[in-house]
């Protein structure tokens, strides 16, 4: 990079600032709209926030996103100024929404290393139009231009108080500034500005610093001239001059009381009127004493290092520490449960690892309290989504968000976000209908969306519920059926089965479609997403009332509760969560259907059996049942049995992501990962939904 | 040097500091907007302090009058962004030291803090 100072950590912070004003100002934009207007409050911040862009991106030397920022400070400053001011408030909230689009686009490039090069041309025209017209329609322009075709002062001075006659010296100065050190006209107003306790009488030239910013150029062509009377040193003087901040080159020679009266004459019939404010000299000294005392107060005070309560982590030192707590878990579990020591049960060693597992389960639950995030933020951008569907699709619907303080690992948080969207899209765009047709359907012609999160168990439940025309069943039956997705009829499948169909790949109801969904590529995506998070979907309906959406996501990834259960040499871990119960058969009560499937009746449900070895194919000894054991799972209401040797215990695993031989060539059904157990060897984690279970409750 | 660093973007302190570690200056605290920096200084006493202008709660101004009340010694640098050379004047005329404005690079800053030590 060009800047020798910008460096990683720099554009860290800068990526992440301007991210979370981004949305910040996002929320506010749509709050806003809401309500119809920018409280004065929401105007203060907005300016802040552009004023914040603008300066950090100008240190980044990000131009384009600085400019933009400026002048939408520019809007705010102008409507801030003018309390009575008229503003169209809708295309403004475009613009800026506009902005905040562009401006995400850019942070994702530079997060990625790449130089953000979005042409903001057109953006800028729009915002800088805006400004124009504004000012235009309010008569803002033409005072502005008044005041530059005001005669201007060539030259100004400043007369002390106390001035003195006598042995006053003469002295001329001319001062150079540095290049790029910036508002030369300020800078020259500072040395005025801080030269009047040394001097009787100061003239000054170009003089109108104060009020045009023109003066700049005049400053950098011919520098800043000075006449000064004074009785102070002649090196006092030369020396405060020397001091001035980027001077580039100093002029300053004494001379005569002629040339003073010829700087003064030649400017003498400018005006004098707003002469500089001078510094009540007697009341700054007795403020200077008394804030000496208090000074000395408080210096017992001081301390060298500031307190901070909240720091920032990088999520991957986190990632680090979750997968350091799971090794640890392991660990323990290798000494604690080392066959060798259980066997001789020493009753100090069974103490003490108790104590480590108290010590250890806690130092988990802080870990995984660490990396809990709100969902609050992901259901903020909700609220955008919804504004920008019902606009483009002149639709009515009101968006209420309950529950947005329930919290989710930082992981899952990063994988519903894309899901939510395209479901809430899919509410809209399907779902809810006009308000037309909601009239005819006797309904509130607006239509209510709601968004809810709730912890259950293990899980959070993310609802999405709206009140539109609900799925037709028959249709998306016929529709399956017709894609060749199912081959039952109808009538063999329960509502919730057909409904789940709208998650097959390929599946999409819409005809037409549409700039926001229906694509073909929707509701299974959005299962495939969840699914990858060890989460499901749940689809409910009633036709004319509503569709209801529930995304089930587990608390957490990394570590779970597990029976283990051995097939063979082999290892399974079932989630203690999938688990209704286990029991050991008879034979006689095992059920086989023409085709050879066998099924078990528990308390009147018929339930299918998957004989662990015979669907991965391993050596055992233990083929009948009535030697083995079955375990009832159960997953999204529906369940099976699965046969394993025995039980081996519960025990808290760690999740591994299976090998990608096994997960991508192999493609082996019904694994949800690895894990290691406290004797060293390795444990497949099953998924439960894998498994080709049955609705055994509704038929 | 001991230095307190006023700026409500966390970007911008993260940026004055790196610029300037190499150097021998002693960043003694951060503050977030105006009360904070006024607070901020009354505990621990900075000899310099970069003062950023728009902020909340109390504007960089109000906040470098209110520590002008407390010390007089203090040297104060404005932090600013084109087009607020009103604001600059008023922070002169308050007692501002020096000012810098946005964007500036790691030599402007440094010259401008060496100049603070006379």
């Amino acid at each position: 990079m060009e800047n020798s100072y910008i460096d990683e950590p720099m554009l860290e912070a800068y990526v992440y600032e301007t991210s979370q004003i981004i949305e910040t100002l996002e929320q506010l934009m749509i709050q806003s709209e809401k309500v119809g207007t920018f409280s004065e409050e929401a105007m203060n911040e907005i300016f802040r926030f552009m004023h914040t862009i603008k300066g950090s991106s100008a240190m980044m030397m990000f131009n384009e996103i600085s400019t933009l920022a400026h002048k939408i400070e520019d809007i705010f400053y102008v409507i801030r100024e003018n309390k009575t001011i008229e503003y169209d408030f809708a295309t403004l909230v475009d613009c800026i929404l506009e902005s905040v689009d562009y401006y995400k686009i850019e942070m994702i490039k530079i997060r990625n290393g790449e130089r953000p090069d979005g042409d903001t041309a057109s953006l800028t025209d729009k915002v800088n139009d805006y400004l124009v017209k504004l000012k235009k329609d309010n008569g803002l322009d033409k005072s502005k231009k008044e005041d530059k075709e005001k005669p201007k002062a060539d030259q100004k001075y400043y007369i002390s108080p106390n001035r003195k006659e006598d042995q006053a010296k003469y002295y001329k100065v001319k001062i150079t500034f540095k290049k790029n050190c910036e508002m030369e006209n300020i800078r020259a107003y500072t040395v005025i500005h801080n030269i009047v306790d040394l001097v009787e009488e100061v003239l000054y030239k170009p003089s109108d610093i104060i009020d045009n910013d023109q003066s700049v150029d005049e400053i950098r062509s011919n520098g800043f001239h000075m006449a000064i009377r004074s009785t102070a040193h002649e090196a006092d003087i030369q020396k405060y001059l020397d001091s001035t901040i980027f001077l580039e080159k100093l002029d300053f020679e004494e001379t005569n009381q002629e040339w003073f009266k010829e700087f003064e004459v030649i400017y003498q019939d400018q005006e004098i009127s707003d002469e500089i404010k001078i510094p009540e000299t007697s009341k700054k000294y007795v403020e200077i004493q008394k804030n000496k005392k208090e000074k000395e107060d408080s210096k017992q005070e001081v301390t060298a290092t500031a307190a901070q309560s909240i720091i920032s982590v990088n999520v991957d030192k986190l990632d680090k520490l979750m997968d350091m707590v799971g090794e640890l878990v392991i660990a323990e579990a290798m000494v604690s449960q080392n066959p060798e020591v259980v066997r001789l049960e020493i009753e100090s060693f069974d103490k003490a690892s108790r104590q480590l597992h108290k010590i250890s389960s806690e130092l988990q639950d802080m870990v995984m309290a660490i990396r809990m995030v709100a969902l609050s933020t992901t259901f903020m951008k909700m609220h955008r989504i919804v504004r920008d569907m019902t606009r483009k699709l002149s639709k009515d619907v009101v968006l209420d968000v309950y529950g947005e303080e329930t919290e989710v690992d930082k992981n899952i948080i990063e994988k519903i976000a894309d899901p939510l969207m395209h479901i809430i899209r899919n509410a809209i765009d399907h779902g809810i209908e006009d308000a037309e047709e909601r009239k005819i359907a006797g309904k509130d012609p607006q239509g209510n969306l709601t968004l809810e999160a709730k912890n259950s168990g293990s899980d959070v439940l993310i609802i999405v519920k709206d009140d539109g025309k609900g799925l037709n069943k028959e249709k998306i039956y016929e529709k399956a059926y017709n894609l060749g997705l199912i081959y039952q009829s109808i009538e063999d499948m329960n509502d919730k089965d057909i409904y789940r169909l709208i998650l097959h790949p390929g599946f999409s109801m819409k005809e037409q479609v549409t700039e926001f969904s229906g694509r073909g590529v929707g509701m299974d995506v959005v299962a495939k997403n969840i699914e990858s998070i060890g989460g499901s979907v749940i689809v409910d309906s009633v036709l004319g009332k509503g569709t209801t959406i529930i995304l089930k996501i587990p608390l957490t990834l990394a570590i779970i509760e597990g029976m283990n259960v051995k097939v063979g040499d082999s290892r399974f871990t079932i989630p203690i969560v999938s688990i209704k119960e286990s029991f050991r058969p008879l034979n006689k009560e095992i059920i086989r259907d023409p085709e050879g499937r066998e099924m078990i009746m528990v308390r009147g449900l018929c339930y299918p059996i998957i004989k662990l070895y015979e669907h991965y194919g391993l050596q055992t000894n233990v083929q009948d049942y009535e030697k083995g054991i079955l375990i009832m799972v159960e997953e999204d209401d529906r369940s099976c049995c699965l046969m394993a040797d025995e039980l081996l215990g519960q025990q808290q695993v760690v999740v591994k992501s299976l090998p990608n031989y096994i997960k991508k060539y192999k493609q082996i059904k019904g694994l949800g990962g690895c894990t290691l157990l406290g004797d060293g060897s390795i444990s497949l984690i099953l998924d439960v939904g894998e498994f080709e279970l049955s609705n055994v409750h509704e038929k | 040097m001991r230095l307190m660093i006023v700026d409500d973007a966390s970007f911008m302190r993260v940026a004055i500091r790196r610029m300037i570690e190499k150097e021998d200056y002693e960043v003694v605290c951060e503050a977030e907007d105006g009360q904070d920096a006024v607070d901020k200084f009354k505990k621990y006493r900075p000899d310099v302090i970069t003062m950023d202008i728009t902020m909340p709660n109390l504007s960089g101004i109000e906040a470098l009058k209110e520590i002008k009340k407390i010390s007089s010694t203090v040297k104060v640098i404005m932090v600013s962004a084109m087009g607020q050379e009103a604001l600059i004047r008023e922070a002169v005329m308050n007692g501002a030291n020096s000012f810098i404005v946005k964007p500036f690079k790691e030599d402007k800053l440094i010259e401008v803090l060496e100049s603070m030590k006379s």
